[in-house]
């Protein structure tokens, strides 16, 4: 049932109108700006939430003359926006205080302040947002590019020498990537105007352009279709465009880095998945390319997340991986694939944040990065230790987590749609994803220092603020990995959603 | 055709003029200078989106966006900041003889690409159009001199004139595309290279207070 409702016009517009607030007045009440982001946060997951409650009792929301449209797809990527953003935003408190993010080498720098922090973190959320649930296909282009304007500060936030080199790659390279996005979109629009089926606003309606996009002729959908995968594919991190992603990820503060990782990679992906699904009742053959595509960054991430030393990087590496799961299920267009691949996103989005998050305890605690300088950090450390394992452990694809599920469902769908060649892949990525991570959690937390660090000697555990977040994204993946049948109702409309072919 | 009454003669000169700015902007080792071919391309795009707004008035918007955002906030950014630091571009990878025969290759492929092949693009009667599928051959061709600058230029302010160039190619090629945006599109599309400037030069001042010069090539702090 499609129902006009207020919701997503809010879920857009409080975040930044709430942003622009701690802007303008938060230089020197950080309390103030505290708790409004803290507000705001809680308001998107309780919105996401609600968003996920309706779409899995199979309900459309919809806003401003269908400019808006929340069907499950958008609401399980609102309740994934939402509750890691409110997260984040817990996290980030405590963590804000850390030594490096606020006192740097020189000033310069966007002010660093908390209050721009909190401020610029409530922009990027209200844009994702946007992004999520617009219905609109030129402003798709122009939600997904804010997101980058809204974050490239906020990765070069440290502003020093590798923030800034990172704050610049990403800006430029996201940018002239997202271009190829427009053109696609643009493309896509005029080709669905052109048959003549629809009329005036219903042109840029991706609603409507599903039901017309039989009459577009081929050679114009693959040109549209090249042009989207080179462009949110970009931002989405998928192999050969994912250059940029390591450095951002990793260069970013922790609770920036949850985001990106956690959040707007899937983001972009979900644009992906919406714009170029269009297409493949009338080019099936695009699923093929597209679950090759998936298997190729699945390998490629894996490999090079193997050779790293620095932890954030590794982890960047391995969302990289992770992403071509994703893809991989989704691309290939059936129900069991659709649902496989967005259970891992909404999964990925849980692990991968509960490791970076484990990852800036660590930071925040003994100010190390390096995985060959760190050591017997559980005995000083025992709850980041346990979350990080399960993070580690759910991303491998260990029962009884999340991981596993997903992962087994996108394996299961790969088999039946006769992709053996894709399975091996997987499987094979899933067992390299194992020695990548579970090595560098045991020299970190159990084996003994290689060097003696003052640093390591004085860690202790992180404030409250930090492990709490950390405490309920691991309960979730343990959560999820038990009782899957927890998010059925939602993924299962989501899936249909985007679930073109049959099985 | 639907519109006879614009005279055949004085778009294609814009276009041609539009094609030489580009040139300019990427070939030119003055800062200011590409920045002041910037402005008159601006200038250009925007009397070639009034012309063409008499078959569409939303196109009057466009003009009128275009003019703020391309004529005047981005070479105030880029000004401000070229006085601060410096007047002439890092050398760039290619050098100018090499890079002007590249840039005359590009021109001729895409215009023969675009004539022959823009029924690819816009399956409607107006990809036969004469003039629109000049101004889509021109937009091509800005965009990817566009690209040819972002590859070949070492010099981080003028990355991003090519990137304005790229942005600008595309945007002069929505009009052949999709003349029926609504305003609304279009002005998202065009605030955001705005935004974007502003944050990359921005960036770029501190890169430059970091690494002590506006060379890209100096950025090796992050390699895998």
């Amino acid at each position: 049932m499609v129902t006009p409702s207020l919701l997503p016009i809010l879920a857009c517009v409080v975040p930044v109108l709430a942003g622009c607030l701690v802007l303008a007045v938060g230089a020197r009440r950080r309390r103030f700006c505290e708790g409004v982001a803290l507000l705001v946060g809680a308001f998107l997951a309780v919105v996401g939430a609600w968003a996920a409650w309706t779409a899995a009792r199979g309900d459309v929301l919809v806003a401003w003359n269908n400019e808006l449209r929340v069907d499950a797809l958008s609401a399980l990527m609102m309740l994934v926006v939402g509750v890691l953003g409110f997260l984040a935003i817990v996290y980030s408190i405590r963590y804000a205080d850390h030594g490096h993010m606020m006192d740097g080498a020189g000033m310069g720098g966007p002010a660093r302040r908390p209050s721009v922090l909190y401020a610029l973190v409530l922009l990027f959320l209200g844009t994702m947002t946007w992004a999520v649930v617009t219905n609109n296909i030129v402003m798709l282009y122009v939600a997904v590019e804010a997101t980058t304007l809204s974050s490239g500060l906020l990765v070069a936030f440290i502003w020093d020498r590798r923030a800034l080199e990172a704050g610049y790659k990403y800006l430029i390279l996201l940018t002239v990537g997202i271009t190829f996005a427009l053109l696609g979109c643009v493309v896509v629009y005029a080709a669905g105007a052109a048959t003549g089926a629809l009329a005036g606003s219903e042109t840029l309606m991706i609603s409507r352009i599903r039901e017309v996009a039989p009459l577009i002729p081929r050679p114009t959908a693959l040109i549209a279709v090249a042009l989207l995968i080179a462009g949110f594919g970009t931002k989405a991190g998928l192999v050969p465009f994912h250059v940029w992603l390591p450095d951002a990820h990793a260069e970013a503060p922790a609770p920036v880095s949850v985001l990106l990782s956690g959040v707007m990679i899937k983001v972009a992906l979900y644009a992906l998945a919406r714009t170029i699904s269009i297409f493949f009742p009338t080019i099936p053959q695009l699923t093929l390319f597209a679950v090759a595509l998936g298997c190729l960054t699945m390998v490629v991430g894996v490999v090079l997340a193997m050779t790293q030393d620095d932890l954030k990087r590794l982890l960047a590496y391995s969302s990289v991986s992770q992403m071509g799961y994703v893809l991989a299920g989704v691309a290939l267009g059936t129900y069991l694939g659709c649902y496989g691949g967005l259970f891992h996103l909404m999964n990925h989005a849980l692990f991968k944040a509960l490791l970076f998050m484990g990852a800036g305890a660590i930071v925040f605690a003994t100010g190390a990065r390096r995985i060959s300088e760190m050591g017997g950090l559980a005995r000083r450390m025992p709850i980041t230790a346990a979350c990080f394992l399960v993070g580690a452990l759910a991303i491998a694809g260990f029962p009884p987590f999340n991981g596993f599920m997903s992962k087994l469902t996108i394996y299961l769908a790969l088999a039946r749609a006769g992709l053996w060649w894709a399975v091996v892949v997987a499987v094979l990525t899933s067992l390299l994803t194992m020695v990548a991570l579970i090595r560098p959690v045991f020299r970190i937390f159990w084996a003994a220092p290689s060097v003696d660090s003052e640093q390591l000697d004085r860690a202790h555990e992180v404030p409250v603020s930090l492990t709490a977040p950390m405490i309920t994204l691991a309960a979730l993946c343990l959560l999820l990995g038990v009782v899957p049948a927890l998010v059925f109702p939602l993924l299962d409309r989501a899936a249909t959603v985007l679930a073109v072919l049959a099985p | 055709m639907m519109h006879a009454a614009l005279p055949e003669s004085l778009i294609r000169s814009l276009s041609l003029t539009l094609v030489v700015t580009s040139v300019l902007v990427v070939e030119t080792r003055r800062l200011r200078m590409a920045a002041a071919a910037y402005v008159l391309q601006a200038l250009l795009i925007v009397g070639l989106l009034t012309a063409f707004a008499s078959m569409n008035g939303a196109l009057y918007w466009w003009a009128a966006t275009a003019l703020v955002t391309k004529a005047l906030l981005i070479p105030w950014f880029l000004l401000r900041y070229i006085r601060r630091t410096g007047e002439v571009e890092v050398k760039p990878l290619v050098g100018f003889a090499p890079s002007v025969v590249v840039a005359a290759l590009l021109m001729i492929v895409f215009f023969r690409l675009t004539h022959s092949q823009a029924g690819l693009l816009v399956p409607s009667a107006l990809a036969r159009d004469e003039m629109l599928r000049t101004n889509l051959a021109v937009a091509s061709t800005v965009f990817v001199l566009g690209l040819w600058s972002l590859l070949t230029r070492r010099d981080a302010v003028k990355t991003v004139i090519g990137l304005c160039l790229l942005e600008n190619g595309v945007h002069l090629g929505l009009v052949s595309f999709a003349p029926g945006l609504p305003e609304t599109a279009l002005f998202g599309v065009a605030s955001e290279v705005v935004v974007t400037v502003f944050l990359l030069l921005y960036v770029i001042e501190g890169l430059v207070r970091e690494f002590g010069s506006t060379d890209t090539y100096r950025l090796r702090e992050l390699q895998w």
